[in-house]
């Protein structure tokens, strides 16, 4: 245990002094004013309910999952959302695997009283069998690298997350509808989660100098820092959470500033996160469009899959039958929205090459073939 | 051609393979290794000073710590952890740094199916990245076996479902060799293709599993040949990574 200590990263008083005394003159070590968020993109995994955050150099990668379960005695209408939060060790040498630690704690809680009290999620919505069965939300956020501020990140991994994720369509069945049929996301289309509101999390770094303060500190901001704050709130103008757990004390005008900050980064990253989801809810329905039309080219003929997986992957690998296909140095997700981006433009011209390929499908009616078009 | 994939492949092709190295910031190595949907992000923290009790302090120890996409850790992460464990401490040179600790970190992104064999190549490539002195590559790859015989390569999680049985096999990477002509004779006892880790799912008999092996050998061939490309030094600017 002693060992880990002696092998966590160290601030040097040299490094601390500068950081302080920049920041005196307004000026931060990355370059950004001092209100500034770094760059934040926020990309979806391949199945629904996956988001992966980046916050500058701060990684985060949220996952929503649902279970059906027995609701809690005093609330048998409602289902239930819970935050797992794991900080793997490979975000920062000092994370230390198994239990959590106080921050990993107060972080999953920081955000669990955003989502929860605020009743951003419609929880109502997830009760199927009032007293019996109800469906269990639970989002597992791993915090994969420590670039600072990782409470903002996750919060937005996990919006994210929810935002996406899908939960199977159930319905009440047997002989006095006692019975819960959970249907397969291919016989019934899942359901997205109803969300009210977004609540975002802004963090503010003080500083031991009175009027200095940060917005979204790095994790060498944070070593220097005497105190912190976090305001949770929506673009409604609600303040869903305050967290100021100790730290150095700060008047009353500047909390009231922080808030005024925060509620227009707020609107900042909200829009941005309602972009992406919106992007990709598109995108995935023109994936849906596809999957669609394959069982029926089945029955055709084999070949139409295997034409359709070569335009797909066409773009910058070749596959060599009998071994193996080539390197491609960016991630799967971005290779498939760099299709659907094309598709959206030029499905004119596509529809009528896959009429062309895909000719002896034509005895199912055009309109098969045409679903098939945007696949390139 | 018997069995028609799911996705179109013939038995012996693997799904396109994408690797990318120095994702992370903080961490000393990383690379990002994924074989068609199945994606693992493994992280090396570089030799820290000390081992763990029951470690043998004359020799430099592997720990690796494996995360799941979701759930709690059970035994099947934990038999991860021990397969990766041993097959890492058999390709890194352990004499260099004796009594330090050099830690592997792997998260599951997401398992559709060869999650070890993709953990493997994903640990391979991050420790290259963090510089740890290895005795040469590991290259690891999935092969299964259909009721009617037939060997495919890099199953999908439906396949490997269901498929009579499959194996995980890890193979050394394969000799880039000077020399014009083959040099078996020469005194390396390495020099040979020895299988480093095979770990089997269902039952097979003798010369299935020796069938397999032969598919394995072959494919870790191409495997390695990627894997040789994708770790050139890269030329843009790599910041320094202390502290």
């Amino acid at each position: 245990m002693e060992q880990r200590l002696a092998n966590a990263w160290r601030m040097t008083v040299n490094e601390k002094k500068f950081i302080e005394s920049a920041l005196v003159s307004g000026l931060r070590v990355d370059g950004r004013n001092l209100y500034d968020y770094r760059k934040l993109s926020i990309n979806f995994g391949k199945e629904d309910g996956s988001a992966e955050v980046h916050l500058g150099q701060t990684r985060v990668m949220g996952i929503a999952t649902s279970q059906l379960v027995q609701p809690y005695r005093d609330r048998p209408n409602e289902g239930t959302l819970s935050i797992f939060t794991e900080f793997s060790p490979m975000a920062d040498p000092s994370f230390e695997p198994g239990r959590p630690g106080e921050f990993a704690v107060e972080l999953g809680r920081v955000i669990d009283r955003g989502l929860r009290e605020s009743r951003a999620v419609d929880t109502e919505s997830l009760c199927v069998l009032a007293g019996k069965l109800v469906w269990a939300i639970r989002i597992d956020l791993h915090i994969l690298d420590n670039g600072g501020n990782l409470v903002d990140a996750a919060n937005v991994a996990a919006l994210a997350a929810l935002s996406t994720f899908r939960r199977p369509e159930c319905s009440l069945g047997g002989e006095n509808g006692q019975e819960v049929i959970v249907h397969p996301p291919e016989a019934r289309e899942p359901l997205p989660l109803i969300i009210h509101h977004l609540p975002i999390a802004v963090t503010f770094a003080f500083f031991s100098n009175e009027s200095t303060l940060v917005v979204d500190p790095t994790h060498q901001e944070e070593a220097v820092m005497a105190g912190r704050m976090t305001a949770t709130l929506n673009t409604n103008g609600d303040i869903c959470a305050i967290q100021k757990a100790g730290g150095e004390g700060v008047p009353q005008s500047v909390i009231m500033h922080c808030l005024r900050i925060a509620a227009t980064k707020a609107a900042d990253i909200t829009v941005k996160i309602r972009d992406t989801v919106e992007a990709y809810n598109t995108e995935r329905a023109l994936r849906k469009i596809k999957r669609h039309s394959a069982p029926v080219a089945l029955d055709v003929s084999g070949t139409v899959p295997n034409v359709r997986k070569n335009q797909v992957k066409s773009e910058d690998q070749r596959e060599v039958s009998g071994s193996v296909g080539t390197q491609v140095e960016k991630l799967k997700p971005m290779n498939e929205r760099k299709n659907s981006d094309q598709s959206k433009d030029i499905e004119g011209k596509v529809v009528t090459k896959s009429l062309e390929q895909g000719g002896t499908n034509s005895k199912d009616g055009n309109p098969r073939s045409f679903i098939g078009g945007p696949s390139s | 051609m018997e069995i028609d994939r799911a996705d179109g492949r013939n038995p012996n092709q693997l799904r396109p393979l994408s690797c990318s190295r120095g994702v992370l910031n903080r961490a000393h190595g990383s690379a990002s290794w994924a074989q068609g949907s199945t994606q693992v992000l493994a992280a090396v923290y570089g030799p820290k000073a000390g081992t763990k009790k029951n470690e043998n302090p004359e020799k430099a120890s592997v720990e690796v710590i494996w995360k799941p996409k979701t759930g709690q850790i059970g035994k099947q992460e934990k038999e991860y952890e021990m397969v990766l464990k041993r097959t890492l401490q058999s390709i890194c040179i352990l004499t260099i740094h004796p009594n330090t600790t050099t830690s592997v970190i792997v998260q599951v992104v997401h398992d559709d199916g060869a999650l070890l064999p993709c953990a493997i190549n994903a640990s391979c490539a991050a420790l290259v990245d963090a510089g740890i002195p290895l005795k040469h590559l590991a290259v690891a790859i999935c092969c299964c076996l259909a009721d009617s015989g037939l060997v495919m390569l890099d199953p999908t999680k439906l396949e490997e479902e269901k498929m009579k049985a499959f194996v995980y096999l890890v193979l050394p990477n394969s000799i880039l060799s000077v020399l014009p002509e083959e040099s078996s004779s020469v005194k390396g006892e390495q020099m040979e293709q020895g299988l480093i880790t095979s770990v089997t799912h269902g039952v097979m008999s003798v010369d299935d599993y020796l069938h397999c092996l032969e598919r394995g050998r072959a494919a870790t061939s191409k495997m390695s040949d990627f894997l040789r490309r994708n770790l050139q030094p890269q030329l843009s600017s790599d910041s320094s990574k202390a502290g």
